[in-house]
């Protein structure tokens, strides 16, 4: 393969962990919650997927544990958000930090040798034998085509389903939902615990695409950047696959510097840094784009406030 | 503030107890859920805290060093709080400190040390105090001027920074070991004020920077902008503040204070500046702040506690065999159940609700 087919075919395979997370983050954002725990999510759905994947679980069984753990995660941070209305944004970070706590006990318990495997990459028929594309975009694992999928997917279910019109409603014009005679925490719990299952399998296929282990700083700030590449998406999920291929590229760049002119020269921190400097200019490109207007307002059913408030 | 005057009736001090007994139940079952994990993984509770103790003061060279950790938590727990007051969440303190940190090193290991004896250790804080503020104006102007979330333009920013310190320990005053940057000169150290215990100057200047931020905001111009600010944006705007310059100066103010904390962390504790020295230490400031509800009077006693824990932590995998994340860990349960509980607010709306 040439250098840039290399960096392409790198990217996308960085790309789908991020698709992952921003989807899950989309559903997530859309229905009036924001988690900034995304990262902690992934951190421990990497841990439970890289402990299945060693102790001979298999692929399947490995990301059954992330799906798991994302669901485990999301009926807690739901109980946090949700019920108890703690504010998102502190708590969100506190739980990463617990989150990555956590991993690192329980990775430092097991002392098991690993091995290192992935799980095998599939060329699709006929589409792997397009001259530059087919190498770069169809020889990649079951979990990047699944991420594809994934996209009309989200993009069907806030659209054109019952769930995605009430969860839009939640995030925009809450008491819109409750005079509808819809739960709306009910429906964020949902949105929220479907929104970290996601990410979970984003951070499941970190594991399962590279050396098929756990190490600590695996994630190393994937779950934050994927914030920043749904606002660039503009809570969108087709446009999440060009936010999120971007900072697979920008990722994928720090593994191919040696074959590229220019960038052979920087010092490997200098592109490690491409990533986040690009967030930063992707939350500037992203300024016009609105939050949903009731994004990490906590709800109070009407009920429970009382006839006589606001 | 509004408890003082509800207390003046007998008929409202149930709902003040009712808060209380929640931190309560909270702190139990945080201690609760972290005992059960430290038992699961085949350490007695009673064993480690045993070692929480010993290991945060129960010896002059530990207790030396919860004081300093405490220093620096302070430190970050202001850089956390100032900001917080005014509704701006600055989540990168970390990054902060670590600017204040490389400021350090750059003046300390420049010819500025050969300067005659006070000068070097004056310009090395004012150079980390500078760093910092310019590294927490960065998400500030991002968020005030350009429209951009200021909570993860600030996390970026700290991954920015572990990186610059990364490469200036490896590329920039390489020491020739993996991990740190050639030692700070004598003259560029901040002198020991008691060798038994390796307590140095950056404990009293924490204090300083403590006591001169709880000035500025019970009683400045600016503290009384910020607090009105995070009171309410339009309220504010209406009565003339220029909310922009409020959220810019509040992040700088944090991050001026965090940028000390990377001068004493640099030249108060390690002599050196060391990659992933601070370990998460800002992050711990965002628990630190809110525990002290925001107020610089009480930042010293939280600190205090994250940093007892924090210490002691590390003397669990010396005598409980079990991993020093787990001080960590408690510290996060702990605060998210605090958090849960309702005992924690930053939103002054919901804490009169």
């Amino acid at each position: 393969m040439s250098v840039s087919q290399l960096v392409f075919a790198t990217g996308i395979g960085l790309m789908v962990p991020l698709l992952w997370a921003a989807l899950g983050e989309t559903i997530t954002e859309l229905s009036g919650t924001i988690n900034v725990g995304v990262e902690g999510v992934m951190v421990l759905a990497a841990f439970a997927t890289g402990y299945v994947y060693q102790h001979d679980g298999g692929a399947v069984a490995a990301l059954l544990a992330a799906i798991a753990v994302g669901i485990a995660c999301g009926a807690f941070l739901s109980f946090l958000y949700v019920r108890r209305r703690a504010d998102q944004i502190v708590s969100g970070i506190l739980f990463t930090a617990a989150a990555s706590a956590l991993a690192l006990v329980l990775a430092q318990q097991d002392t098991t040798p690993t091995t290192i495997k992935s799980i095998p990459r599939l060329s699709v028929p006929l589409l792997s034998d397009i001259p530059w594309i087919g190498d770069v975009a169809f020889n990649q694992n079951a979990l990047a085509y699944a991420a594809l999928a994934a996209v009309p997917c989200t993009h069907y279910l806030m659209q054109h389903t019952w769930f995605g019109l009430h969860a839009r409603a939640a995030g925009e014009r809450p008491l819109v939902d409750e005079v509808a005679g819809v739960s709306v925490r009910g429906i964020r719990y949902f949105a929220l615990t479907l929104g970290c299952t996601l990410v979970a399998v984003g951070g499941g296929t970190l594991v399962l695409s590279t050396a098929g282990t756990f190490e600590s700083g695996i994630v190393n700030g994937r779950g934050f950047i994927a914030l920043a590449v749904v606002v660039l998406a503009r809570w969108t999920p087709h446009k999440a696959i060009l936010g999120a291929l971007l900072f697979g590229l920008s990722q994928a760049l720090q593994f191919q510097a040696r074959g590229i002119w220019g960038l052979s020269a920087l010092p490997s921190d200098v592109l490690l840094m491409i990533p986040f400097v690009l967030a930063i200019f992707a939350l500037v490109a992203g300024r016009h784009s609105r939050y949903p207007t009731a994004v990490g307002e906590p709800y109070r059913p009407r009920a429970e406030v009382g006839p006589n408030s606001q | 503030m509004t408890p003082m005057s509800s207390n003046l009736s007998w008929g409202n001090v149930g709902a003040h107890v009712a808060p209380l007994k929640n931190a309560a139940g909270a702190a139990i079952v945080a201690i609760g859920l972290v005992a059960a994990l430290v038992g699961s993984l085949g350490a007695s509770p009673v064993t480690a805290v045993r070692a929480l103790v010993n290991g945060s003061v129960g010896s002059s060279p530990s207790l030396g060093q919860t004081v300093m950790i405490t220093s620096v938590l302070a430190l970050t727990g202001l850089a956390s709080a100032v900001p917080f007051t005014a509704r701006m969440l600055n989540v990168g303190a970390e990054g902060q400190l670590y600017a204040g940190a490389i400021a350090a090193i750059a003046v300390g290991l420049s010819p500025v040390a050969d300067l005659p004896e006070p000068l070097p250790i004056v310009l090395l804080v004012l150079a980390g105090m500078v760093a910092g503020a310019l590294w927490a104006a960065l998400p500030g102007l991002l968020r005030a001027y350009l429209g951009a979330n200021e909570v993860i333009a600030s996390l970026m920013l700290t991954f920015v920074a572990v990186l610059l310190v990364d490469y200036a320990t490896k590329s920039i005053w390489p020491s020739g070991l993996a991990q740190n940057t050639r030692p700070l000169p004598d003259q560029a150290l901040l002198p020991e004020l008691s060798s038994s215990t390796n307590i140095t100057l950056g404990a009293p200047l924490a204090a300083v920077a403590v006591l001169c931020i709880w000035l500025v905001m019970k009683r400045g111009s600016l503290g009384f902008q910020i607090r009105a600010t995070g009171l309410g944006v339009e309220a504010a705007r209406m009565n003339g503040t220029p909310i922009a310059r409020v959220w810019v100066l509040s992040f700088a103010l944090g991050g001026a204070a965090a940028g000390l904390g990377g001068v004493v962390l640099v030249a108060g504790i390690h002599g050196t500046l060391i990659a992933n020295g601070a370990a998460g230490l800002g992050f711990l400031g965002i628990a630190v702040a809110l525990v002290a509800r925001l107020n610089p009077a009480w930042i010293v006693p939280s600190a205090l506690l994250f940093a007892s824990l924090r210490v002691g932590g590390s003397a669990l995998q010396v005598e409980a065999g079990i991993s020093a994340a787990t001080g960590e860990l408690l510290v996060g349960v702990l605060v998210i159940s605090l958090l849960a509980a309702g005992t924690l607010k930053i939103s002054h709306q919901e804490a009169a609700a």
